[in-house]
């Protein structure tokens, strides 16, 4: 109940010489929480409308339990979907809107009645059956946008941005209790957000999109520590990883990444992955996250562990404080505890961990290494 | 806090200028149902007093006994041309309601071949005026052979474009998600314009009745050009008939005055009704 499997579909628009949506071919596996992210204009949110039966498939097949759905009309296609302005219908009441579905299914009566009542009392909207969507606040709307998809219980659900509507605070708790839903209903959501945030909190699975193609599918854990590219390196994470160019060069039998400010030397089997390559150094973007940055106070220009630096800004969130430090022409920016004020202009010395670093050729812009390793 | 409070209370010279503007204003446009009123009430010698007076001196329901009489005497009853306004009016209204309403959801929400063909098309016919096509008009329901048929009153107001094309404008801005929603709950296309366009469209549609209850009530055309019969034709016909042609013109002035307001007091009543449902749909409706 409730597979999806995508194989080789494309999205082409009239008078748009790039596909909207590339060689999207992915499984998602029954009761999966998957979670499609990107900038906007990726095709993710094409995609959803394609998967809900809104979008024409211009090629490739898109499965629903092994059944073929590329012409199955919305309504026979058993989804539910939820969307980022609700799409309630505001002549109808509360109670109608959740209703209308399953009476368009007709379905009984007293059916109707139970399931409406359970779906109200899930999501504590109780209260609110005999108003209209216009009497209601932002948060309450987005609950009976998802009551009305839950009463239906399709074997798939479909949100599009359903909390970028909503204000930060509502945004965090609703997500918590959609994540809830999630897990006691177990079925297979497709989750579209241009927001990293929702992406890593929610999803079983991410899908990153860029340009409507497929950059990485991965457990969100996966795509923070062994991003495949630089795009998703630099997507997912807040503030984002700190990129900067260079060479690897082999003496001695040793690796090192220099450039013109630092010379680090790798480890064994970072050296490795770059054995396996051809040629003797590597136009390299190295990456490193914030908070894999060491800071200290102070020029320490003879210790070769230490690189030194001069303080921009610094950005002060409470839990943390960024710390933007200039390397000459790298800009890098350290995620470091805000009890230690570091003064504009100040003297600092950084020092990168060497088992968090990230290496992608310049040219491809693609990991290297780890996959195969 | 109460300083501030009681300069709220103020009114600014503004807003007492706008006011006594408006006042004036509406007073002024509502003169000439007063008239309509007060004339139906005038005694004859009051009707053909020179300089006119604007509001009865003596009230008398006079004119509307010598209505009553000249109706009963008549040929065709007077029961019999307000039979045929309200059949054809109401039969008009719905089928315009219907007719555009459809066109217009279709013209809004659909995508087909010609579609700007097709809308430029009603844009044109709009600026048509309606003597010019009253010999094409008499041609084709001459050729049809609809004359003296309730359907020959009825076809030459039912393609409107004046409601087509205010129908479209605030069709599309009915989001598109709203349909989507309805598709994917499994509603058909019929679905769809029934449970969701048409009751968001209340506001237009209760405008476009009051334009065309008004067209229609007061018009002449069909009843003087298409019905040959006496039985076929309408009120406003009839009202028009009083002053003109056969009668004596002086002494029709007093039922026409009589006649002239019970042929405006429908149109009032629709007006206020309608305009009511205007605005409590628009606050409510929910759509911004």
């Amino acid at each position: 109940m409730g597979s999806i499997s995508f194989n080789h579909v494309f999205k082409r628009y009239k008078g748009e010489s790039r596909p909207a949506v590339n060689d999207f071919h992915l499984t998602i596996d029954e009761g999966e929480f998957l979670v499609l992210v990107g900038p906007s204009g990726c095709g993710k949110s094409t995609t959803l409308r394609m998967l809900a039966g809104l979008e024409e498939i211009s090629s490739g097949e898109l499965y629903l339990d092994g059944k073929f759905i590329n012409y199955v009309s919305p309504k026979d296609r058993d989804i539910a979907m939820v969307f980022q302005n609700y799409a309630l219908y505001p002549n109808l009441s509360v109670q109608e809107n959740i209703a209308l579905g399953l009476k368009l299914r007709k379905t009984a009566k007293h059916e109707i009645d139970s399931r409406v009542k359970r779906v109200a009392g899930i999501l504590e909207i109780s209260h609110l059956l005999e108003r209209k969507p216009s009497q209601l606040s932002g948060g309450q709307k987005q609950r009976v946008a998802l009551g009305r998809a839950i009463a239906r219980e399709p074997q798939v659900f479909l949100m599009d941005e359903p909390l970028s509507n909503l204000d930060a605070k509502l945004r965090s708790q609703t997500r918590a209790e959609l994540i809830k839903l999630q897990q006691d209903l177990k079925r297979t959501t497709v989750y579209v957000t241009h927001d990293q945030v929702e992406a890593m909190t929610m999803g079983s699975r991410i899908v990153v999109m860029k340009d409507g193609i497929i950059q990485q599918v991965a457990p969100p854990r996966q795509l923070y520590d062994e991003p495949a590219n630089v795009f998703v390196a630099g997507f997912i994470g807040s503030p984002q990883m700190n990129f900067m160019n260079g060479t690897v060069e082999v003496s001695d039998g040793n690796y090192y990444f220099s450039n013109k400010r630092m010379r680090v030397p790798l480890s064994g089997e970072q050296g490795l992955r770059f054995q396996r390559l051809s040629g003797l150094t590597h136009n390299i973007i190295l990456g490193i996250r914030p908070e894999h940055v060491l800071i200290k106070r102070g020029s320490y220009e003879k210790d070769d562990d230490y690189i030194p630096g001069v303080v921009q800004m610094t950005e002060q969130t409470g839990a943390d404080s960024y710390v933007y430090v200039e390397l000459g022409k790298i800009r890098l920016i350290v995620r470091t505890a805000p009890e230690v004020l570091y003064e504009q202009g100040e003297l600092v010395s950084v020092n990168l961990q060497m088992n968090k670093l990230h290496f992608f050729d310049e040219a491809t812009e693609m990991a290297i290494g780890r996959d195969e390793a | 806090m109460i300083a501030r409070l009681r300069k709220l209370r103020q009114v600014s010279p503004f807003q007492i200028v706008l006011v006594t503007v408006f006042t004036a204003l509406a007073a002024f446009m509502s003169l000439p149902i007063i008239f309509i009123f007060s004339h139906a009430f005038k005694p004859k010698n009051e009707l053909f007093l020179f300089p006119p007076r604007f509001l009865v001196q003596h009230p008398t329901i006079h004119n509307f006994e010598v209505l009553l009489l000249h109706a009963s005497n008549a040929t065709v009853p007077f029961t019999r041309y307000l039979f045929n306004s309200l059949l054809v009016v109401s039969l008009t209204l719905f089928s315009v309601i219907v007719v555009s309403t459809m066109a217009a959801y279709v013209l809004a929400k659909y995508k087909f071949h010609f579609k700007g063909l097709i809308l430029s098309l009603i844009t044109l016919s709009l600026m048509f005026a309606p003597e010019t096509v009253s010999i094409p008009r008499y041609l084709i329901i001459n050729g049809l052979g609809l004359n003296n048929t309730y359907f020959g009153h009825i076809l030459p107001s039912l393609a409107s474009p004046v409601a087509v094309f205010m129908l479209v404008g605030f069709i599309s801005q009915i989001p598109n998600d709203l349909m989507e929603a309805a598709r994917i709950d499994g509603a058909s296309h019929l679905g769809i314009f029934t449970r969701i366009v048409l009751p968001l469209s209340v506001p237009a549609v209760a405008t476009i009745s009051i334009l065309t209850f008004q067209t229609v009530w007061g018009d002449v055309e069909t009843s003087t050009l298409f019905m040959q019969k006496e039985a076929m034709r309408t009120l406003p016909f009839y009202v028009n008939s009083l002053l003109s042609g056969l009668q004596n013109n002086v002494a029709g002035q007093n039922m026409a005055a009589a006649a002239g307001l019970l042929i405006f007091i429908p149109n009032l009543i629709i007006f206020l009704l309608f305009q009511r449902k205007v605005l409590e749909t628009m606050v409510h409706s929910g759509i911004k």
